[in-house]
C-alpha cells in the first residue's frame, strides 16, 4: 500500500516548484509593457488619480517589497481584483465562477478519450501489425496532427449548420437560466440536481462537439501509449507463463497485461490533462464557452494583469496537482517505484 | 517522459567512420536503413518535401504584396473554389491558393527557427547539467521543472504578453522558444549521463581535453539520435502552436498570410455564413503538414529503439 510518508514527501517537493511558478508570473508581469495604473484610470485621467491608484496598489514599493507581498498573497490565493473585465470582483471569485466551465470540458473530454483510446490501445497491440492495427495509428497519428481550431468548426459546420442536429455554440440553451440553479457550476450536474430533464438534455447536447473534439485528440495520444505499453508487456515471461499454465489469451491480456501495461498510460493521461486545460483556450475560444480558458485570452488582450495572474497560476497549480496524482498512482500499481 | 536512451553502437571505430562520406555513413546506418523501410515514414518525407517546394515556390515566385493587399473590386469578393481561385477568394476578395502557399513558407521558416533556437537551448543547458552535475544541474533543471509545471500553450500566452505587439510572429516564436527548451533539455540531459558513463569519456578527460572540448566533440555527438527525434516531433507541435497563438490573436499582424491568421478570419467571418473555403485550406494544409512531421517523428523514433515509442508529448 502506498505510504503516508510518500505522499508527504511528494507534498514538499511541490513547494520549490510552486514558488519558482508563482516568481515566474510575477516576473511576466512586471516585464510586460503597459502600466496597471493607467489601465484602471483610462487614457483620459488626471495624472493626479493615475498616482492615487499607483499608490494604493502598491506599485510605488520597492520591487522586492512587492514580490514578497504577491509571494504571500498567492500562497493565500489572493489576487486583489480584477481591474477592467469584471471591475471590482475578486479574482478568485471571477476563478471560482469559470473553473468549473473548463473543468467539465476537460473531464468529459478526458472520458472519451480514456474509453475509447484503452481498449483502441489494447486491441492494436494485440492484434499487432493487422489491419485493425494500421488503422489505428494511422488515426491516432492524424488524431494529433488535426489542429482542434480546425476540427472543431469543420464539425460545427457538418453537424449544426448543415445537418442541423446540435447547437453551434455555448453551454446550454439561452432560454434558460443556469445560474438560478448553480450549485457545482458543473452545467450538466446542476441541471440533473435540480430535475430539470429538459435543461439537462440541452446541456448534454452543448456538450457533445467541444468534448468530442477534445476527446478525440486525447484518444489518439492514449491509444498509442497503450499500444506501445502492451506490446512490450505481451512480451514478458510472466505473460508466457500464465498462458502455460492455461489461461485464456483475453483473461492473460486483461488481467496480468492491463495493470503492467497501464503505467506509462497514466502518464500520458496525466501529462494529457494538462494538455487539456491548456488546449482549453482554444476549445473555449472556438465554440464561444465562457470557462476559464477564453477569461484568460480576453484578460492578456485588454491587460487585466490580476485576473492573467490568478488564471496563470491556477492552471500551473492545477497541473501540478495533477502530476502528483500520476506519481502517487504509480506507486500503487507499482510499489517498488516508491523506492 | 522516458530519460533513457541508447545509442546506436557499431563496430567500427570512430575514425574508420570519419573517413567515410556523408552518404555511404547514412546508408550504412541501421538507423536510416529502418526508417527507410517505414512506408508510413517515407509518406512523411514525402509531405515534408512537398510542402517545402512549395514554401521555396511561395517565397521565390509569389509577390507578398499583392497577396496581402485587399483585392476588393479586382476580384468577386469570398467567391466560392472555380478554375480561377481554386481555392476560392477571401473577405477582402484576396485568392486563397497563393495565400495558402505562402502560409507554407511562414509556417516552415517561423517553425525552423522556433525548433532551431529551442534545441540549441536545450541541448546546451541539458549538457552542461548532466557534465558538471550538482548545483549546476539542480539549478538547470529545477528551472526547467518550472517552466515544465505549466500546460504549453498557457505559458506561452503568457510570455507573448511580454514582448511588443510591433514583432508579430516573431514574439510567438520567442515565447514557444522558450516552452520547448525544457523538454530538449531533459532529453538531453538523460542522453548525456548515459553517454557520460563511458569508458571513452574517462579516457578524453585523462588525456587533457579542456570541458567543452570533451562536450561538443565527445558527448554531443553520441546524443544526436534523441535529439533529432525530438526536434522533429517537436516540429509539428511548433507549427499547431504558432497557429493556435496566432488562431487567438496573439502572433501574425492582420493581412499576413499565416495559416493559423487566415483560419481565425476565416472561422469568425465567413464559416457561418457558408465560406467554408476561407477556413477549410488553410486549415488543410496546416493538418497535413504536421502529420508529415508526425509521421517522420515517429518513423524515426521506432527505428531509433522501439523501447523509445514512450511519449514525447
Amino acid at each position: 500500500m502506498i505510504s503516508t510518508r510518500f505522499v508527504l514527501k511528494r507534498l514538499l517537493l511541490l513547494v520549490p516548484v510552486l514558488v519558482g511558478v508563482a516568481s515566474l508570473v510575477f516576473s511576466i508581469l512586471h516585464l510586460s509593457p503597459g502600466d496597471p495604473a493607467l489601465t484602471i484610470a483610462g487614457e483620459r485621467a488626471s495624472e493626479e488619480f493615475v498616482r492615487q491608484i499607483e499608490e494604493s496598489l502598491g506599485l510605488n514599493d520597492p520591487i522586492w517589497v512587492q514580490y514578497g507581498r504577491f509571494l504571500v498573497d498567492a500562497a493565500q490565493f489572493q489576487f486583489g481584483e480584477s481591474f477592467i473585465i469584471q471591475r471590482n470582483t475578486a479574482v478568485r471569485e471571477v476563478l471560482a465562477n469559470k473553473l468549473p466551465v473548463t473543468l467539465e470540458l476537460a473531464i468529459y473530454g478526458q472520458l472519451i478519450g480514456i474509453s475509447l483510446g484503452i481498449p483502441l490501445g489494447i486491441l492494436s497491440a494485440v492484434k499487432q501489425d493487422s489491419i485493425t492495427d494500421h488503422l489505428t495509428r494511422i488515426g491516432a497519428l492524424a488524431g494529433i496532427s488535426v489542429p482542434i481550431f480546425w476540427s472543431g468548426p469543420l464539425l460545427i459546420l457538418l453537424f449544426a449548420q448543415v445537418l442541423g442536429w446540435l447547437p453551434t455554440s455555448g453551454r446550454i440553451s439561452v432560454l434558460y437560466n443556469v445560474e438560478a440553479i448553480r450549485v457545482t457550476g458543473l452545467v450538466t450536474v446542476d441541471t440533473l440536481l435540480a430535475g430539470n430533464w429538459e435543461m439537462f438534455v440541452s446541456a448534454v447536447r452543448h456538450m457533445i462537439l467541444p468534448a468530442s473534439v477534445i476527446g478525440v485528440y486525447s484518444m489518439a495520444l492514449i491509444s498509442r501509449m497503450m499500444r506501445s505499453s502492451m506490446l512490450e508487456v505481451i512480451r514478458q515471461d510472466y505473460m508466457r507463463t500464465a498462458r502455460a499454465k492455461g489461461q485464456g489469451a483475453k483473461i492473460t491480456v486483461l488481467k496480468h497485461g492491463f495493470r503492467n501495461a497501464m503505467i506509462p498510460v497514466i502518464t500520458v493521461i496525466g501529462i494529457q490533462f494538462g494538455g487539456l486545460l491548456g488546449g482549453a483556450v482554444l476549445t473555449e475560444t472556438v465554440f464561444a464557452i465562457g470557462g476559464i480558458g477564453t477569461l484568460l485570452v480576453e484578460a492578456i488582450k485588454v491587460g487585466d494583469y490580476p485576473i492573467v495572474q490568478g488564471t496563470v497560476l491556477t492552471f500551473a497549480f492545477l497541473f501540478t496537482l495533477v502530476n502528483l496524482g500520476v506519481d502517487i498512482t504509480y506507486s500503487i500499481l507499482d510499489p517498488r517505484i516508491e523506492q | 517522459m522516458s530519460t533513457e536512451t541508447t545509442t546506436t553502437t557499431t563496430n567500427e571505430t570512430a575514425a574508420d567512420v570519419d573517413q567515410r562520406g556523408l552518404i555511404d555513413r547514412l546508408t550504412a546506418s541501421p538507423f536510416v536503413s529502418r526508417l527507410l523501410s517505414n512506408r508510413l515514414a517515407l509518406a512523411g518525407i514525402a509531405i515534408i518535401v512537398a510542402m517545402v517546394v512549395i514554401a521555396l515556390y511561395a517565397r521565390l515566385f509569389l509577390d507578398l504584396e499583392v497577396i496581402t493587399q485587399s483585392q476588393l473590386g479586382t476580384n468577386p469578393n469570398r467567391a466560392p473554389p472555380s478554375l480561377d481561385y481554386p481555392f476560392g477568394t477571401d473577405g477582402q476578395a484576396r485568392s486563397l491558393l497563393p495565400r495558402v502557399a505562402y502560409g507554407a513558407w511562414y509556417a516552415m521558416l517561423f517553425g525552423t527557427v522556433t525548433v532551431a533556437a529551442s534545441t540549441v537551448l536545450g541541448v546546451g543547458l541539458g549538457i552542461v547539467a548532466a557534465y558538471y552535475s550538482d548545483v549546476t544541474d539542480n539549478v538547470i533543471m529545477r528551472t526547467m521543472d518550472v517552466l515544465l509545471a505549466f500546460p504549453s500553450l498557457l505559458l506561452a500566452l503568457a510570455l507573448v504578453a511580454i514582448f511588443p505587439d510591433e514583432l508579430g510572429l516573431w514574439r510567438a516564436v520567442a515565447a514557444l522558444t522558450l516552452v520547448y527548451t525544457p523538454r530538449f533539455a531533459r532529453v538531453v540531459r538523460g542522453a548525456a549521463l548515459t553517454v557520460l558513463e563511458n569508458e571513452y569519456i574517462d579516457a578524453t578527460v585523462a588525456l587533457g581535453a579542456a570541458d567543452p572540448r570533451v562536450l561538443i566533440r565527445h558527448v554531443l555527438p553520441n546524443c544526436l539520435a534523441p535529439i533529432t527525434v525530438q526536434s522533429t516531433l517537436n516540429f509539428g507541435l511548433a507549427i499547431i502552436d504558432l497557429a493556435a497563438l496566432s488562431f487567438l490573436g496573439f502572433g501574425a499582424e492582420a493581412g499576413t498570410p499565416s495559416w493559423g491568421l487566415m483560419l481565425s478570419n476565416g472561422v469568425s467571418q465567413g464559416l457561418l455564413t457558408g465560406v467554408w473555403w476561407w477556413s477549410f485550406f488553410p486549415g488543410f494544409f496546416l493538418a497535413l503538414t504536421v502529420l508529415g512531421f508526425n509521421l517522420l517523428g515517429d518513423g524515426m523514433r521506432d527505428a531509433l529503439d522501439p523501447r523509445m515509442r514512450e511519449a514525447v508529448d
